[in-house]
């Protein structure tokens, strides 16, 4: 049995199979009454065998491609869950809520360009996005090969996408709709699909772990823990733009406020104290200790709004004549992220 | 000493002015939506600002007017659960999308013809003058202010960008145009208030998209189907798949004269360019060109307070004021915002000047003139006049 088992109903229990996600999912799994300890019965075996194998496969930064029938993908995903949960590594349950997500993003374009049925494509576009995510999503009535979605929801997604052929100005825009193919509709709610199934991970309550599910979770552990033991990297050399704000510094002489923020910024994610990033702006001529500590740690986020604010992007940077870039800046987007490549 | 006497007794008339109209025409005062979810502020004559003021209704509004006087008067696009408390703390609830066009930043030719430059030492202020180089010939300062007196060309620059954005506004974004609001800025530009609640949740970062999209900033080649070849500065030809039809493809499109049926026309102008990079900077200036001049921090801004409509400007003594979208041709600023009284003032004037204010024509040569109050108090609010 599925969740909807009436004949006519466009969406059929191997198109569920794809989105165990799916609030109709949820509901069915709920009316099923499964108890977690029926996961100790040995036909289950496979299932518990499975979700394992799945976390592994996306631990290591790969889609699992297989799809099975209904039953089998909702009690592996939840199987998959209950692990993940128990693992308890944040790493983990990050990468795995990534890589489910897409999992899901490649059935969904693949049946958003392959089903012809109106009914079916505008039924699967309510379930996903409009229950989800509360986003109306359109078919292009004029070509099939589209979907139009609404100026704004595409903004608040779309902008915080590195890459410039995601800014509006490069999409096909029309009467507050940006016209997307199957493959970019579903690559632009990645993030959210993704946190959805990181918070589906938070939200869940085990009272008690199967055995079946405790074994596999401490194998688990055994094997993928060690990956994520804490590693701190000595910051050897800083980002040029660093570099340069630091020997303004150095000199006394006076540095923009947004380059003192990027400072400031990038130093406490660096992991340096608050005390310690204060200490670098002793030399700026109009020093105030109050005052940049307060600011400090507003940044941290230990104060006022309670949000840690990020390093600026290079982007960012070179808008503001702050970015001094050099051949090791190559492919980085971020001056947190210089010298990684090197370090790896 | 002097100096600062003039000073108090120009404001003291400028004041007068201001007083007389938030007093006698408050039906004029557009109080806005959600007001008890606004933060307020104003700047009292003479002195900084004051914000984080909340209202309950419209009658507290116009009160604080009449009873302060401010110089300029502003209001948050943004709605907040506690207005009044420190920023931090209101607790941001959404923010109206706003643009602001200002004449200033257009580039004007006409520009350096009446902008008059104001000693920053001593306050001389010298007839217009073509050069960029200054020295005070009073003092022989070397710095000043330079102050313009909006002509014709100007308002027409800044309506032809009021009319591009407002065409980028209903065609490709899809707003309603019932749900624009616009007005003339009170000195030299205009601004556009967008009452549509879809828009009211984007964030700065997804704002500076959107003034990404309305400038023309950020287009690439390839979105017209231009594709750089791997290696070298050659590119090819490949349409996208969602055709050159709307948004900026169409305008490209239409400037370069091309349609996706055939590939030749562009690949020719592409080679006529000298490669990609010449082509893509081709597209730049052609997307700079036939984007709007907006103001960036502006729009992008969710905590901003901003003129409220209906208030006077301190820059000139006129209005922030409504212009219906199908008048904007026929709108005159420079009557139609002109709304303080016409008693009679006595100014010393600083240069000769030239302006037109209520359909009527001011050519000042002589040290002295008596003025209607709305003409001197422009003067006075441009630092052009002083208070005989």
């Amino acid at each position: 049995m599925g969740p909807k088992d009436w004949e006519d109903d466009p969406l059929q229990n191997a198109d569920y199979a794809k989105y165990p996600f799916l609030n109709d999912v949820s509901e069915f799994i709920r009316r099923s009454h499964f108890d977690f300890e029926e996961f100790d019965r040995p036909e289950m075996k496979d299932i518990v065998d499975e979700a394992a194998k799945r976390i592994e496969i996306e631990v290591d930064g790969k889609v699992y491609p297989d799809l099975d029938r209904f039953q089998k993908e909702v009690w592996t995903f939840l199987a998959s869950l209950m692990m993940v949960k128990s693992l308890g590594i944040e790493s983990i349950i990050r990468k795995y809520a990534l890589f489910e997500a897409m999992r899901a993003e490649n059935f969904l374009a693949d049946d958003l360009k392959k089903i012809k049925d109106q009914n079916k494509i505008h039924l699967l576009l309510l379930k996903v996005f409009e229950e989800l995510f509360k986003v109306k999503i359109k078919a292009d009535h004029d070509d099939m090969r589209f979907y139009k979605v609404h100026v704004t929801d595409y903004l608040k997604r779309s902008s915080h996408f590195h890459e410039q052929e995601w800014k509006l100005i490069n999409r096909m825009v029309n009467d507050g709709y940006v016209f997307l193919d199957a493959e970019e509709t579903v690559r632009l709610f990645r993030n959210e699909l993704s946190a959805l199934i990181y918070d589906r991970v938070k939200a869940m309550s085990i009272a008690s772990l199967p055995t079946s599910i405790k074994v596999k979770v401490e194998e688990l552990r055994n094997s993928l823990a060690p990956r994520y033991e804490y590693r701190t990297y000595a910051v050897t050399e800083y980002p040029p733009c660093v570099k340069h704000a630091l020997e303004v510094m150095g000199r006394g002489e006076n540095l923009p406020h947004s380059a003192r923020v990027m400072l400031a910024t990038y130093m406490l994610a660096i992991g340096k104290q608050t005390d310690e990033v204060v200490e670098l702006f002793k030399n700026a001529p109009d020093f105030n200790e109050k005052i940049t500590r307060y600011q400090v740690e507003h940044l941290a986020g230990t104060k006022g709004s309670r949000v840690k604010y990020s390093v600026p992007s290079c982007e960012k940077l070179r808008n503001e004549n702050l970015c001094f870039a050099t051949e090791d800046c190559a492919g980085i987007i971020n001056p947190v992220q210089f010298g990684r490549w090197k370090r790896q | 000493m002097e100096k600062a006497v003039t000073e108090n007794r120009n404001l003291e008339v400028v004041r007068a002015a201001f007083r007389e109209y938030y007093f006698r025409q408050s039906k004029m005062i557009e109080i806005p939506e959600g007001i008890e979810k606004r933060e307020f502020g104003y700047m009292p004559f003479g002195q900084g600002m004051v914000r984080h003021i909340s209202f309950k209704g419209p009658g507290e509004v116009l009160a604080a007017l009449v009873r302060e006087v401010p110089s300029d008067v502003y209001c948050s696009n943004a709605y907040y659960r506690f207005p009044n408390l420190p920023m931090q703390e209101k607790q941001w609830l959404g923010a109206d999308l706003i643009f602001d066009i200002d004449g200033k930043d257009l580039d004007l030719p006409c520009v350096p013809s009446h902008s008059y430059p104001v000693c920053s030492n001593c306050g001389h202020v010298s007839a217009p003058s073509e050069s960029s180089d200054y020295t005070c010939p009073s003092c022989a300062g070397k710095k000043a202010e330079w102050v313009s007196i909006p002509c014709a060309k100007c308002i027409d620059g800044s309506k032809k960008e009021a009319k591009k954005l407002i065409d980028f506004l209903t065609e490709d974004l899809g707003i309603q145009r019932s749900a624009i609001r616009l007005y003339f800025s009170g000195n030299n530009g205009f601004h556009f208030h967008i009452d549509d609640e879809s828009y009211r949740m984007l964030d700065s970062q997804a704002r500076s998209d959107l003034v990404g999209y309305l400038s023309g900033i950020g287009l690439m080649a390839e979105s017209i189907g231009v594709r750089k070849s791997p290696g070298g500065d050659l590119a090819y030809v490949k349409f996208p798949k969602s055709g050159l039809a709307y948004g900026w493809r169409k305008k490209i499109a239409d400037r370069l004269k091309i349609d996706n049926t055939s590939t030749i026309r562009l690949t020719h102008l592409v080679q006529q360019k000298g490669g990609f990079s010449a082509f893509q900077s081709e597209i730049d200036a052609i997307a700079r060109q036939a984007g709007v001049r907006i103001d960036p921090q502006v729009t992008t801004d969710v905590h901003r307070i901003f003129r409220m409509p209906g208030t006077l400007n301190s820059k000139s003594g006129l209005v922030k004021k409504r212009c219906e979208l199908d008048s904007i041709d026929s709108f005159e600023p420079f009557s139609e915002a002109c709304l303080l009284g016409d008693s009679r003032v006595q100014v010393q004037m600083k240069t000769h000047v030239r302006f037109k204010l209520k359909g009527e024509s001011f050519n000042i040569s002589k040290e002295s003139a008596e003025l209607p109050a709305f003409a001197a108090v422009y003067l006075l609010c441009k630092g052009l006049a002083q208070v005989a």
